[in-house]
C-alpha cells in the first residue's frame, strides 16, 4: 500500500465513521445478546454433556486407545499420515512452527488496499483451502479407529441365519482384531494404510483357498499364521472372506 | 406536649438552606441519586477516567456494522467465563500425580454443582476455540489485517497461539488416561526439535520422566503464566481496535454527501 | 534545528535539542543518569528473572539413581515369547511412577550371541519410539503395535512400518540372587547398538545422536 492509498483509506473510513453509529449502546448492544448465546450454548453443552472423567492415569496400560480432544485432531492425523520416520520432526515441529509464522505474517505478505473477499482470489482461495484441509484433517483424525478394534456390520445374509454362522463371523472378527492385522492393513476406518494392502474388500479379490495359502505362507515382511489354534485360523479366513 | 431537642451549635454556613418556596423535600431516591452522582464525580475528579470512558463508548462505530463483528467480544467473553470457572476449579483442585485424579472425581461427583462448573469450564475452552477461529475468518475474509490494523493481527494471532497452548495444558489437568498419554505425547512432540528438544522436553517434565512435580508445572503454566499473558494481550487488542476503529464490511462505500465531506475534514 | 542537533558540540543538552533538558544539563551527566538506569534496573530485574529460571531448569541437571528391580525367576520366561512386568521407573509418586516391560529370555537364532551380563534377557519398553504412545504385543503376529499414529515393530523391537524412528528401547538385565532383575533403560539404534536415554522421536542413526544430545546425567551404563 503506497501512501496515497493509505490517505484514501483513512479518508473514506472516516467518512463511514461518521455516518455510523455510537459504540455504546448500539454496538454493545449486539455484543451483549452473543454473549447471553454464548453462555446458553456453554451452559446448555455442561448440562447435557456434562464434564465426563475417563480412566485414571495409567502408564502401564498396553490396551488404552490414546486420542486428543477434538480440537488438536488436525494436529493429530498430521502426524499419522506423514510415515517416512526422517520426516517426524517436520510433522512434529517443522510444519505447525511454518504455519504460525505464516499466520503471524499475513498482514505483511498481502499488502493490497483491495479488501473485497471476491477481488482477492489468492487470499480468498488461500483462506479456504486452509479452512477446508484442517476440517479434513479434523475429519480424518474424529474417525481414525483403533487397531485393536474392528467397527463392521455383520453381512446381511449372516445376520439372518443368526445362530452358530453369525457367532462364527464375531469370533473371526475378534480374531483378526488381536492379531495384529491392523498394524499393516486397513479394515474399513481401522488400522493402518500400509506397509500392507487394505483388507476392506479382500474377499472380494481373493478366494478363501487363497487367502488361507498367503496366512499360511505369506510374504515378509507378513508373519506366517500357521500356528494359530485351527479353529481360530478357521473364523479368520472365513472372516476375511466376507469383507466384500 | 412535644419537647423540641436544642438545635447543635454548628456555624453558619454548615447549616442546610431553608427550602426556596415551591421546592419539593427531595425524596430518598433523589437523595440516592445525588449521592452516586457525586461518588463517581468523586473518584473522576481524582483519575480523569470519565474521558477515557467517554472515548471508549461514545466513539463511533462505522456504518454497517454487523452480527460478524460481536465474534471478538463473545471470545473475550468466553475467556472471562474460563477465568471465572477457572478460580473456583481451582479452590479444589490438587495438582500432585498421587491426588489430581481423586481430586478431579471429587469435584466431578460430588461438590455441590461440581459437575456444572467443570462443565461449564471444558465446553467453555470448546466454545471459546470455535469463536476464536470464526474471529480470525471474520478479519481475513473482511481484510480487517490491512493498514493501519497489522499489527492487531498478530497481537490476534499470538492470541490464538495462546488459547490452543491453553487448551493443551487444560486438558491434562483431570489426569485420566486421555490427559496423562497427550502430556507425553505432547511433550515429545517439544522434544523432536533439534539439540534444545531434549533440553525443552527435560524442562517442561521437569526431569527425564514424568514425576512428581511435571502436573504443577504444567498447572502453573496453565493457570498462572498464559491467562497472564492472554488477559494482558487482551488489553492491548482492545486498546488498538478502540484507536483504530473497527472496520466497516469491504463491499461497503461511503455516501458521498457533500456536508458530511466538510465535516470530516 | 533538526539541523543543529547533530553539528553542535555544545556540552549542554539544552543547546543540542535532547528532550526534556534543563538549565545547566550536561551531556555527560545525563549519558551517566541513562546508564545507572539501565544497569541498575537490569540488575534488579535478573536478580528475580535468573533466580526464578534456575529454579526451573533444576532438575533438567538432576542426577537420577540406577535402580534394578527384581521380576521373576529366569524360569518364569520364554525365548520366543514375551512376558509383561511392571516395575517402577520413578519411585515416590505412586501409579504414575510405574511402565510395562516385556521381557524374554536371550534367543541366539534371533539376537544373535549374547554381548555380555546385560544381555541375557530382552527387555523392551512400551513406550513407542514415535512420540511415547504404549504399544502392546500382538502374539499371533508377533508384532509390537501402536495405537495412536500407526507405528508397527517385529519380533526384537525394530521399525517394521509407520513413523517410528528407532527400535523400542530397552532395559538392562542381570540376574542376581537367582532373580531377574530390570535396571535402568537405555536407547538402540537400527542395529540394537546401545546409545544413553533418549526420548522418544528422537532418531540415533546417523548424525541423530549429535542433533539429539543425552542427557549430562543418565548415560548408559560404562563399557555396554
Amino acid at each position: 500500500m503506497n501512501r496515497q492509498e493509505k490517505e484514501e483509506y483513512l479518508r473514506e473510513y472516516a467518512l463511514l465513521k461518521a455516518q455510523g453509529k455510537p459504540f455504546f449502546p448500539y454496538a454493545v448492544a449486539k455484543d451483549s445478546i452473543m454473549a447471553v448465546i454464548v453462555m446458553a450454548v456453554i451452559i446448555t453443552m455442561s448440562i447435557v454433556l456434562g464434564a465426563e472423567l475417563g480412566p485414571k492415569a495409567d502408564p502401564t496400560t498396553t490396551t488404552y486407545v490414546p486420542r486428543p480432544e477434538w480440537y488438536f485432531f488436525f494436529l493429530f492425523e498430521l502426524l499419522r499420515i506423514i510415515k517416512p520416520p526422517e520426516l517426524v520432526p517436520l510433522a512434529t515441529i517443522g510444519i505447525p512452527t511454518i504455519c504460525m509464522i505464516l499466520m503471524i505474517l499475513v498482514p505483511f505478505v498481502d499488502r493490497s488496499p483491495e479488501r473485497r473477499p471476491e477481488r482477492r482470489p489468492i487470499a480468498t482461495t488461500f483462506g479456504i483451502f486452509v479452512i477446508a484441509a484442517m476440517a479434513y484433517l479434523t475429519y480424518l483424525g474424529a474417525n481414525a479407529g483403533s487397531p485393536n478394534e474392528i467397527e463392521r456390520e455383520p453381512p446381511a445374509q449372516i445376520a439372518a441365519a443368526g445362530g452358530q454362522e453369525l457367532a462364527h463371523w464375531e469370533a473371526g472378527k475378534q480374531v483378526t482384531a488381536q492379531s495384529g492385522c491392523l498394524a499393516c492393513h486397513k479394515i474399513g476406518e481401522n488400522g493402518n494404510d500400509g506397509p500392507g494392502p487394505p483388507l476392506t474388500e479382500i474377499g472380494a479379490r481373493l478366494p478363501k483357498e487363497a487367502l488361507a495359502r498367503t496366512l499360511i505362507n505369506p510374504t515378509a515382511p507378513m508373519p506366517s499364521f500357521q500356528d494359530l489354534p485351527p479353529e481360530k485360523f478357521d473364523a479368520l479366513v472365513d472372516f476375511l472372506a466376507t469383507l466384500k | 406536649m412535644k419537647l423540641k431537642l436544642p438545635a447543635p451549635p454548628i456555624p453558619e454556613q454548615l447549616k442546610p438552606a431553608p427550602r426556596r418556596p415551591g421546592e419539593r423535600k427531595p425524596s430518598a431516591s433523589d437523595t440516592l441519586k445525588e449521592g452516586g452522582t457525586s461518588a463517581v464525580a468523586w473518584v473522576d475528579e481524582r483519575t480523569s477516567l470519565s474521558g477515557g470512558a467517554r472515548w471508549m463508548m461514545f466513539r463511533k462505530v462505522p456504518k454497517g456494522t454487523n452480527w460478524f463483528y460481536t465474534l471478538g467480544s463473545a471470545t473475550m467473553f468466553a475467556f472471562l467465563n474460563q477465568a471465572m470457572t477457572g478460580v473456583f476449579l481451582a479452590m479444589y483442585y490438587d495438582p500432585s500425580p498421587t491426588n489430581a485424579y481423586e481430586s478431579t472425581r471429587f469435584i466431578t461427583n460430588e461438590a455441590f454443582l461440581g459437575e456444572f462448573v467443570r462443565g461449564m469450564h471444558k465446553w467453555g475452552s470448546t466454545v471459546m476455540v470455535i469463536l476464536i477461529f470464526l474471529h480470525m475468518g471474520r478479519t481475513f475474509f473482511f481484510g480487517a489485517y490491512k493498514y493501519p490494523r497489522e499489527l492487531n493481527w498478530v497481537v490476534g494471532a499470538i492470541l490464538l497461539i495462546l488459547t490452543m497452548v491453553m487448551s493443551f495444558t487444560g486438558y491434562l489437568l483431570p489426569f485420566d488416561q486421555r490427559s496423562y498419554w497427550a502430556t507425553i505425547v505432547g511433550v515429545n512432540i517439544n522434544g523432536t526439535g533439534p539439540l534444545v528438544g531434549p533440553y525443552l522436553s527435560d524442562f517442561l517434565r521437569a526431569g527425564p520422566d514424568f514425576g512428581a512435580t511435571t502436573l504443577s508445572r504444567f498447572y502453573a503454566i496453565h493457570m498462572l503464566l498464559i491467562p497472564g499473558l492472554i488477559a494482558a494481550l487482551i488489553g492491548a487488542h482492545l486498546y488498538l481496535v478502540a484507536k483504530l476503529g473497527t472496520t466497516a464490511p469491504p463491499w461497503l462505500k461511503a455516501e458521498s454527501d457533500p456536508e458530511l465531506r466538510k465535516e470530516s475534514k | 534545528m533538526a539541523k543543529d542537533r547533530r553539528q553542535t558540540k555544545s556540552k549542554y543538552t539544552a543547546d543540542r535539542n535532547i528532550p526534556g533538558a534543563f538549565e545547566g544539563e550536561t551531556v555527560t551527566r545525563r549519558r551517566f543518569m541513562t546508564g545507572t538506569t539501565h544497569v541498575a534496573g537490569a540488575v534488579a530485574a535478573s536478580a528475580f528473572a535468573l533466580p526464578a529460571l534456575g529454579f526451573a531448569l533444576g532438575p533438567v541437571f538432576e542426577k537420577v539413581e540406577r535402580r534394578w528391580e527384581a521380576v521373576g525367576a529366569p524360569d518364569d520366561f520364554a525365548d520366543d515369547t514375551y512376558i509383561p512386568k511392571v516395575i517402577t521407573e520413578t519411585p515416590g509418586i505412586g501409579e504414575v511412577g510405574k511402565t510395562t516391560v516385556y521381557v524374554r529370555r536371550h534367543n541366539e537364532s534371533i539376537d544373535g550371541p549374547q554381548k555380555d551380563e546385560y544381555d541375557g534377557f530382552i527387555a523392551i519398553s512400551t513406550r513407542c519410539m514415535h512420540l511415547g504412545c504404549p504399544v502392546r504385543f500382538v502374539p499371533a503376529s508377533e508384532r509390537f503395535i501402536c495405537p495412536c499414529h500407526g507405528g508397527v515393530y517385529d519380533f526384537q523391537g525394530k521399525v517394521d512400518g509407520g513413523p517410528p524412528v528407532r527400535p523400542l528401547d530397552r532395559f538392562y538385565t542381570r540376574i542376581r540372587d537367582g532373580q531377574v532383575e530390570i535396571g535402568p533403560r537405555f536407547s538402540v539404534n537400527s542395529e540394537l547398538r546401545r546409545f544413553s536415554p533418549r526420548d522418544p522421536g528422537q532418531e540415533l542413526d546417523g548424525i541423530g545422536q549429535y542433533v539429539y544430545p543425552s542427557r549430562p546425567t543418565i548415560r548408559k551404563l560404562p563399557n555396554t
